[in-house]
């Protein structure tokens, strides 16, 4: 299997193939990172593509030893997914609890797993933001702590005490409303 | 000095991630079991949830569709459509050329005529020549998405008619014309995109220097113009619904993104229904003349099956993987999502 530098140099200088395949390897856990931070699927869909047809477009310029390319795909993705958010806040976003009871007609009908998904953005959201970044890109996107700490533009010491206090935090969220 | 619990959560993180389990990592830190366990199972938790968010198939297929169209006709980065000088030139540039080749056409009622033709029908060339009048006259990007989005409905009534009337070599040119419409309109959808204004990429804090991710440059909203004068239809025994404008009394973004899903949902209804009756005719059809229907359903479904030199996957031509085929479930039927609202 070709390495993931080979493959995204390969990309850089213009190889479509190259960078398609790249596309496939991260297709999934970008759309999973965004799909838990915002509020519904299709707003998810909607970043998902742009994430990728702007890396498409920056590509050219992507240097490997500023940032590996997982970390500066998420940093697109991270960085779509503000935008969005302050845009949605100036329109008055509605909480979560709101947004997704408009959502779901019949709640009787939703699956256990839309649900046990629905829990862990819920647990996600009560997390302070930085907690909430590292926590997403970690356990959501997979990336490794060195990438994270790239991403976020923090140290990997700092990454690791926010990752473990995220845990804490999302364990007493989780637990606690599986308990009760 | 003690390592700090952190790291040492981190470090169990990593190895359980990597195959070893729950069991042996906290034999390594017995002193530490009672923290660790509840949180490395907590993360056992969280990755389960995740597992279950799986992007819709119908999804990863237009988003495949968009990327290869984005590599095959990269967004122009061409300045604000405002009407200056260079725009008023090919618009009336357009008009001339339109109000020539109406004096030529409309002698005779011959593009009257031409509007309802088949592909199978003497008139049939003319209606093409009208519908170069229309792309003509389209001066923003907006509104060259919209022509060419219509044009897509056009071929795929064309395709319909052929396929109902059982003119396989007809229809199978009606796919081919099919296909290389909807890969136009997929362009200039994207094109009409590009002219969204984007807002500014945040940045977090760091101390190094990250490669800045490169946003689209700053671009005005084309000028709303009113929509050229209809020099063409689509055959009446398959008329499709128009494609509508969306409403215009939302934020400029809104309408671009209004408008946009609204194409996007028109061209996947297109594809349904010209493989709807491709795949009836092939039904109808003799076991002698179902392979080359066959052709004619790929044909359709190539335009956004073309598969990239050293792509993985390994998706079969034929009609049963056709993403948005009738026989799935339908996409205008699904929650709404980028291609589907």
């Amino acid at each position: 299997m070709l390495s993931e530098e080979y493959l995204v140099q390969q990309a850089v200088n213009g190889n479509q193939a190259a960078f398609t395949q790249l596309y496939n390897q991260n297709f999934d856990r970008i759309h999973r990172y965004i799909y838990i931070k915002v509020r519904d699927r299709a707003e998810a869909e909607d970043l998902t593509q742009d994430v990728f047809i702007r890396a498409l477009e920056s590509i050219s310029s992507y240097k490997w030893r500023d940032l590996p390319f997982a970390a500066w795909l998420f940093k697109i993705a991270h960085n779509r997914v503000i935008d969005h958010v302050r845009k949605q806040s100036k329109e008055k976003r509605a909480p979560l609890e709101e947004a997704y009871a408009k959502s779901v007609e019949d709640p009787i009908q939703m699956t256990e797993r839309d649900y046990e998904v629905y829990q862990l953005k819920a647990a996600l959201e009560q997390l302070p933001d930085a907690q909430r970044d590292v926590a997403t890109l970690r356990f959501i996107g997979q990336l490794s702590i060195a990438e994270v700490a790239r991403t976020l533009g923090k140290s990997e010491g700092t990454v690791k005490a926010l990752q473990f206090n995220a845990t804490a935090s999302l364990r007493k969220a989780l637990h606690g409303k599986l308990d009760g | 000095m003690d390592r700090k619990l952190d790291d040492i959560f981190n470090e169990c993180y990593e190895r359980i991630r990597s195959g070893e389990s729950l069991e042996s990592c906290l034999r390594s830190y017995p002193q530490h079991r009672a923290e660790l366990e509840p949180l490395l199972k907590t993360t056992f938790d969280i990755g389960r949830r995740v597992s279950y968010i799986q992007p819709r198939p119908e999804f990863k297929h237009w988003a495949r569709v968009r990327l290869e169209s984005a590599q095959r006709y990269p967004r122009q980065q061409t300045p604000a459509e405002t009407p200056g000088a260079s725009t008023w030139w090919r618009h009336s540039w357009a008009v001339a050329v339109t109000v020539v080749l109406v004096l030529v056409l409309t002698t005779g009622s011959a593009m009257a005529a031409s509007s309802q033709a088949l592909p199978d029908q003497p008139l049939y060339p003319v209606k093409l020549a009208t519908e170069q009048v229309r792309l003509a006259l389209a001066v923003s990007d907006t509104q060259k998405a919209q022509v060419q989005t219509e044009l897509v409905q056009t071929r795929a009534a064309e395709v319909e008619a052929m396929a109902n009337a059982g003119k396989m070599e007809e229809a199978t040119k009606a796919a081919e014309r099919y296909n290389d419409q909807f890969e136009k309109a997929i362009a200039a959808i994207i094109n009409a995109e590009g002219t969204e204004p984007q807002p500014v990429v945040y940045v977090p804090p760091t101390e190094t220097t990250p490669p800045a991710v490169t946003a689209p440059p700053e671009v005005t909203t084309p000028p709303e113009v009113t929509t050229p004068p209809e020099v063409t239809t689509t055959p009446a025994v398959t008329t499709p619904p128009a494609v509508a404008t969306p409403p215009t009394t939302a934020t400029t973004d809104n309408v671009t993104a209004a408008k946009t899903k609204h194409w996007k949902g028109s061209l996947e209804q297109s594809t349904i229904s010209s493989l709807t009756a491709l795949k009836d005719a092939k039904e109808k059809a003799s076991e002698v003349a179902k392979p080359d229907w066959q052709k004619a359903i790929d044909t359709v479904s190539k335009k956004s099956q073309k598969k990239s030199p050293t792509a993985t996957d390994t998706t079969s031509q034929s009609d049963n993987d056709t993403a948005p085929s009738p026989a799935s479930p339908s996409p205008t039927k699904q929650s709404p999502s980028k291609w589907h609202r």
